[in-house]
């Protein structure tokens, strides 16, 4: 009898996205399935992408630092914050210490806002659907202090290469302190929802597991990383804008799945309730602004310098000819690198642990993209 | 921008003054354009030619200082005559390396040094120069807790070797070096554009890449208007 | 026992919903009611631009220096200016902004060495047509009139 006779179970070729909705936004991943089970995946990117780098080339160094907040929207300040200390090594100068006291508490408030939507939308996709209103509810709060510091919400502009254009707003202090209060137990509240919830964790446990071996392998850094047990974190090992004065601990786990990621991000923000408590504790007085020219004209050269973001290593790398405009901004994207990982941590599972293992990854398209 | 081929766009202030001032609706369209290209003459060198203003006189170099160091030391006599140089600036150390020994340098400094975490691929463009494309590997070494930056200059319509055979993440960002810059990757498993769709014409991250022009292209096939830019 | 008494008085769905029922004070309301009731927002919140105007003489502010225009990212302002013979000083004719295209990121009112840009409050600045989105001087010292909404 001829082969073609048989009954033939062909791979069926499945198009997940770009309009998806627990894809995280434009993210259209071509699923290669047998039955339901995934032989392999094709990441579709690039329908956001806006050209960051090339507008880098055609704008001054000041200019184009409102566009870094439109990478990774949900943690713009990170952006910032790195985009400002990556032309300031280019300076060769350094933020007065109040104005690093005070990046610091927003850069950490703008980590628990983007923890925050992710466990949101992560727990939505999953099934669960009381976090998101739970979560967003209180990343408003602190979306709320954004507000009042710098007038802008998502895309806050925050921060300025040399310091900061904006004092602290009176109350600003007892803001954060009150937003850490009111905020712990909101965290031990979502863990009751969903640490022990037997949905929860048979979804989470054992999906997507990325060793640390793969972890470094793919570059894919941040708390998947650390969640595959390497201890490594950028705040402690090259600190940064004043890191090294704040007691915190890394947290780790040791199985690399998407449950680990999961307590390891919900230990995070813990972790940056107790940066900014500290920092705010002690706000040294003095100027906000270090001494910058009004023309922004660093030295032929090239600096990269990265930054932990929420999502993990966010790097710059700038190269200058001398002109008031950057030569090159190269961005490096955590999303973008991590995203990588998605074939590997997908191939052999089902079709529903796609979508936790895209949520886990805590993606913005955005930055993806660029 | 200085591509701007409407003529009311001609770029001095007082006629972009005279449309603007205008009062009927129609003209408060074009009130918008002359914005464009204002600037445009205030920094006279800018996009046209290259997409960034070029420096007039002969480049500046970059201040970089030697490094020395075991590892510095090192490669240098491993790779005698492949590493050009090792230098340091700002702090940060790269070394650069001649085009065909880039992959084993990175070998080399993942076995043998612990650089095991590629950070970051990426180009940039020196059209003026014999070598045209800076190719730069960002490296970082978990146990030193050390960065390193490995650099080649290679020219155009050099095919450098990927290094996805040494570090699997070079896959996709050799693939948006390629996509930006045009730089082929010989022995590269799957050397697609990445961010731009397929159709794409030309290389952005090209010096003599203009935004305007594909910008205008794009609106007249897609929306059959002009484009406002 | 005490499983099966709990199973009869459904103790389990009373304690969910007293959770849900405690959530119900006012105090946890987070939805803003828009339209009929504007929000405040923050005292330095970055929304519509004006151009402001001396309040003793009426006169506007602006010394047409054009840095607004240079800090710009976007490019989207465009100053005109006149030589005043007179007074030998340059005089503001124009000022027009485009909206559509702004980000708010407040490097215009950065550059402002006068205070005479600024961005405001406002923050309804939807139009019905594109033209409608470029401000010109007069919208910008007026500011928009948003049409407020009737319940």
């Amino acid at each position: 009898m001829p082969d073609a006779t048989f009954l033939d179970s062909t791979e069926l070729v499945l198009n997940m996205g770009p309009q998806h909705p627990s894809t995280h936004g434009v993210l259209r991943v071509i699923l290669k399935l047998d039955g339901e089970k995934i032989l392999g995946t094709e990441c579709v990117i690039g329908y956001l992408h806006r050209g960051v780098e090339k507008i880098a080339e055609n704008r001054t160094f000041a200019q184009f630092n409102p566009y870094v907040d439109r990478m990774d929207y949900v943690a713009a300040i990170s952006n910032g914050l790195g985009y400002c200390l990556a032309v300031e090594k280019m300076l060769n100068i350094e933020a007065p210490p109040r104005a690093q006291a005070i990046r610091v508490i927003l850069t950490e408030l703008n980590r628990i806002a983007s923890h925050l939507l992710w466990l949101g939308t992560h727990a939505l996709d999953i099934g669960a659907i009381t976090p998101v209103f739970y979560c967003l509810r209180e990343r408003e709060e602190a979306l709320k202090i954004f507000e009042k510091y710098c007038g802008a919400r998502l895309t806050t502009h925050a921060f300025r290469i040399g310091g900061l254009l904006y004092e602290t707003y009176d109350g600003f202090e007892k803001d954060i302190l009150a937003f850490c209060d009111w905020f712990l137990p909101k965290v031990d509240e979502y863990e009751e929802l969903l640490t022990n919830n037997r949905i929860w964790v048979g979804r989470l446990k054992n999906v997507g597991i990325l060793t640390a071996d793969e972890c470094k392998e793919y570059g894919v850094t941040g708390p998947v990383l650390r969640a595959a047990g390497v201890q490594w974190d950028l705040r402690k090992a090259q600190p940064y804008s004043g890191y090294e004065k704040y007691e915190f601990d890394i947290p780790t786990r040791q199985n690399g799945d998407t449950y680990d990621r999961y307590l390891v991000r919900m230990q995070e923000m813990r972790q940056s309730v107790r940066i900014m408590r500290q920092a705010v504790a002690a706000i040294p007085e003095g100027p906000i602004m270090g001494k910058v020219g009004k023309v922004i004209k660093p030295a032929v050269g090239e600096a990269y310098v990265s930054i932990e973001a929420p999502k993990g290593e966010l790097g710059y790398y700038i190269v200058s000819d001398g002109a008031t405009q950057p030569y090159r901004v190269r961005v490096r994207p955590p999303s973008f690198v991590n995203l990588q990982a998605l074939d590997r941590m997908v191939r052999g599972a089902l079709v529903a642990d796609v979508v936790a293992v895209i949520g886990t990854l805590d993606i913005v398209l955005g930055e993806v993209d660029r | 921008m200085a591509d701007e081929q409407k003529p009311e766009g001609s770029p001095t202030p007082p006629s972009a003054g005279g449309e603007a001032s205008q009062p009927p609706q129609k003209p408060a369209a074009p009130a918008a354009k002359p914005a464009a290209p204002k600037p445009a003459a205030a920094k006279p060198a800018a996009p046209a030619a290259g997409g960034h203003a070029a420096p007039p006189k002969p480049p500046a170099t970059m201040a970089a200082t030697p490094w020395t160091s075991d590892l510095a030391q090192e490669l240098k006599e491993r790779f005698a005559g492949r590493v050009l140089e090792t230098s340091t600036y700002l702090g940060q150390n790269f070394i650069v390396a001649k085009p065909d020994s880039v992959i084993p340098v990175l070998e080399y400094l993942k076995l043998e040094a612990d650089f095991d975490y590629l950070v970051d691929v990426t180009a940039v463009d020196w059209p003026k120069r014999a070598e045209r494309f800076d190719l730069v590997y960002i490296l970082y070494s978990f146990a030193r807790n050390e960065r390193l930056r490995v650099k080649t200059y290679i020219p155009e319509g050099y095919k450098p070797e990927t290094a996805v055979t040494v570090h699997l993440a070079a896959n996709w960002l050799e693939r948006e070096v390629f996509d930006m810059f045009g730089i082929q990757f010989a022995g590269h498993p799957d050397m697609r554009r990445i961010l731009l769709p397929e159709e794409w014409q030309g290389y952005p991250l090209r010096k003599d890449y203009s935004i305007i022009q594909q910008d205008q292209a794009w609106v007249r096939e897609n929306l059959e208007i002009e484009s406002g830019q | 026992m005490k499983k099966l008494l709990n199973k009869i008085f459904l103790t389990d769905l009373f304690q969910g919903l007293w959770v849900t029922f405690r959530n119900q004070h006012p105090k946890y309301i987070y939805t803003e009611q828009y339209p009929a009731e504007r929000p405040k927002v923050a005292e330095r919140y970055r929304g519509a631009p004006r151009l402001n105007i001396n309040p003793d003489n009426g006169e506007t502010l602006c010394i047409a220096c054009n840095l607004c225009a240079l800090a710009c990212p976007e490019n989207l302002i465009v100053v005109t200016s006149e030589r005043n013979e007179a007074t030998r000083r340059k005089e503001l004719t124009e000022f027009t902004y485009d909206t559509s295209r702004c980000m708010f990121c407040g490097l215009c009112e950065d550059a402002c060495p006068v205070d005479a840009l600024e961005l405001t409050q406002d923050f309804e600045l939807a139009t019905y047509t594109r033209e409608g989105q470029i401000w010109d001087r007069q919208m910008l010292e007026e500011g928009p009139k948003p049409t407020p909404y009737k319940c």
